[in-house]
């Protein structure tokens, strides 16, 4: 009788183990979906860069707030020196950090987890888009967006008349807001007749050279709102854009056509910092985050582009027009070399921050 | 009479008899300690500007190691030296402006009856309660390529001027962001100024001018001093308005901070670059103080 109990106790705690063993190696519950009431009395802090596109975020997790029960707090913005000094003082008061393109692979592992995958279904992210630290929060682009009035029936084509000062007179405006941008310099490299897949740090060098030398009255801008403001206000004469800030500053008005060849693409990411108080929690918020419909609504309140290919915003063509994962948009694309612009972050932040600085 | 002259406060506020007891008992405790009369302004400034200034400048010897690699570094990189030059230059337009602007402007709020007194005091502190930000962004509307400067300038047929992105840009802005630190300590230097003096000089036979420079401009000097200081100071850590204003040629120090701190997390970098600013900061102020000092006896001599 003890004998055959303790072997039924064993039995059952095999079939135990084993189910559990089938539960973890099974894929993580479908994008998009959460357990009813599973994150009941728990607190999620989610970070980003607050205005309309936090705020669409926010509307994109309603359902999952709804359903697992979460009390969700909002912070921002995303500062990364802010999560260095939580990590280092073991205080990690966020769950789910949205940062810009380089920080999660910069600093993986030391600010930023290594993504379990078998706890996120990213089988619907555009390919190539999942890092080692982060998988894509939206995405979105960098155009180079001319005067209609200065270029007439000759306007810039791509990068290489971008650069060509002789030919396309006018003033520049380039994103002077943050790091700088690979993308961009590798277009630079690529104009000089150069090869951008064997980069050397010297070629940096090359690059920025050849933005300096479109003339000392380039405008580096720094805030969105001042590229849009540049184009409302036609300052500049080829600016380049964001495209959800180059959408907004068409419908406001400006006279300014976008040119797709080559362009930069961007994203937005989503990590979960290292120290994290319920990493489980902050996963079903990710996962919940990445499903078709939370995208669809993500594109819906802020033109970004979403980054599930299933979805299918319902957006106005103002809007259409500048999103970047449409079939004719999504193949002109540039991306970086994201790589070479992580192994080399910090020279290339050096040089360009020279160069932001007159120097 | 001389002696209720000299108990004032306590006595006054207080006629009951133990009242006018306690009262010499307290002044004789804080004439004990005259120093705890600034205790609470200490604390504030230890826990809110010591302590963070403290971590500052010894991260900056030991981040991410014990040395002095970011002072090497510091002065080793370029741009460093041009901004840090720059950013003094820029402090300096700033407070030259400022004082030019301000001291005629001091010295009417000194002249006119009260009410139109009143009128320019609410001139210098309506834009003083306005967030520097929003009169940023006013500034970049009136000083843009198509803005209202610009439009007027070649509405009367002239070329236009480039203001924005360029240090004159930044100078304006900066300048009218300060010109209250300027014009406050101005004004109440020269309310406190004799008029008859300058009366007198005429009166012996100096010109206006001369009266001018030789009796009220030194009176006025310390109102000067310490307005420039102020402002001076404050123009060193700048941020904002030359990042909106200016072009790369106006970037200033802080910029250059926050891109080692915000972007590279290099705390050690940003922190040798504030302890630079500040000691060049202290540097400069004790050459100055010599020379306010001088003139300070010379005017007080006169």
């Amino acid at each position: 009788m003890g004998s055959r109990s303790r072997l039924a106790g064993f039995v059952g705690a095999a079939a135990l183990a084993l189910l559990a063993a089938a539960a973890h190696a099974q894929n993580a519950p479908p994008a998009g979906t959460v357990v009813d009431g599973s994150l009941k009395g728990k607190t999620l802090t989610f970070v980003s860069y607050g205005g309309i596109y936090q705020d669409g975020q926010v509307a994109a997790l309603k359902e999952f707030v709804d359903k697992s029960g979460v009390k969700l707090l909002n912070d921002g913005p995303t500062e990364i020196a802010k999560l260095q000094a939580q990590v280092e003082s073991g205080n990690v008061t966020w769950d789910v950090v949205d940062t810009d393109d380089f920080p999660p692979f910069v600093h993986c592992g030391k600010l930023f987890q290594k993504l379990d995958l078998t706890k996120l279904d990213i089988s619907h992210i555009p390919a190539g888009q999942v890092g080692e630290c982060s998988v894509p929060a939206m995405n979105y682009g960098m155009v180079l967006m001319y005067k209609n009035d200065t270029y007439k029936d000759n306007p810039p084509k791509d990068w290489k008349d971008f650069f060509d000062t002789a030919k396309f007179p006018g003033t520049r405006a380039i994103d002077g807001s943050g790091s700088p941008l690979g993308g961009l310099i590798e277009q630079a490299i690529l104009a000089d007749g150069g090869k951008v897949d064997a980069m050397t740090p010297a070629d940096i060098d090359k690059g920025i050279a050849k933005i300096k030398a479109i003339g000392p009255d380039t405008i580096f801008w720094k805030t969105g709102a001042e590229s849009q403001q540049l184009a409302e206000s036609g300052e500049a004469d080829m600016i380049i854009m964001w495209t959800g800030r180059a959408m907004t500053a068409v419908k406001n008005g400006a006279a300014y056509t976008p040119v797709w060849k080559d362009w930069l693409v961007v994203m937005d990411q989503l990590t979960i910092p290292v120290g994290a108080k319920d990493p489980d929690a902050s996963y079903a918020l990710i996962n919940a985050y990445l499903g078709k419909k939370s995208q669809e609504i993500l594109t819906e309140q802020t033109s970004y582009s979403p980054i599930n290919n299933e979805a299918q915003p319902k957006v106005d063509a103002s809007v259409a027009a500048f999103l970047t994962n449409t079939p004719d948009h999504a193949k002109l694309g540039y991306q970086q070399n994201i790589k070479f612009w992580v192994a080399n972050f910090a020279t290339a932040s050096d040089k360009w921050t020279a160069l932001m600085a007159g120097n | 009479m001389s002696q209720t002259s000299h108990t004032p406060t306590a006595g006054d506020e207080n006629p009951r008899p133990s009242g006018a007891m306690r009262g010499p008992q307290r002044r004789l405790r804080l004439a004990a300690y005259p120093s705890l009369l600034a205790m609470p302004a200490l604390l504030l400034l230890i826990a809110a500007m010591g302590y963070p200034l403290l971590t500052v400048t010894l991260r900056s010897f030991s981040d991410p190691a014990w040395g002095l690699q970011n002072y090497v570094w510091f002065f080793s990189t370029p741009v460093n030296v041009t901004v840090l030059w720059r950013t003094f230059s820029i402090a300096a337009w700033v407070t030259i402006v400022c004082v030019i602007a301000a001291y005629p402007y001091a010295y009417l709020m000194t002249a006119v009856g009260p009410r139109l007194r009143l009128v320019l005091i609410l001139c210098v502190l309506v834009p003083f309660w306005v967030s520097g930000v929003v009169r940023t962004l006013a500034w970049v509307i009136l000083l843009q390529d198509s803005g209202i400067i610009n439009s007027v300038i070649r509405l009367l047929g002239f070329d236009g001027v480039k203001l924005i992105r360029t240090q004159t840009g930044v100078v304006i802005g900066m300048a009218q962001v300060l010109l209250p630190f300027m014009i406050l300590p101005l004004y109440s230097v020269m309310r406190g100024i004799d008029l008859r003096l300058v009366q007198a000089a005429r009166s012996l036979g100096a010109r206006p001018a001369r009266a001018f420079l030789q009796i009220y401009l030194p009176l006025s000097l310390p109102g000067v001093f310490a307005g420039a200081i102020i402002v001076f100071i404050l123009s060193l850590g700048f941020y904002i308005t030359p990042a909106l204003l200016g072009g790369p040629r106006s970037t200033m120090l802080s910029t250059l901070v926050q891109s080692q701190v915000l972007s590279l997390l290099n705390w050690g970098r940003g922190g040798a670059m504030g302890v630079v600013l500040l000691v060049a900061t202290f540097v400069l102020l004790a050459l100055a103080a010599p020379l306010m000092r001088q003139r300070h006896k010379q005017a007080s001599r006169s």
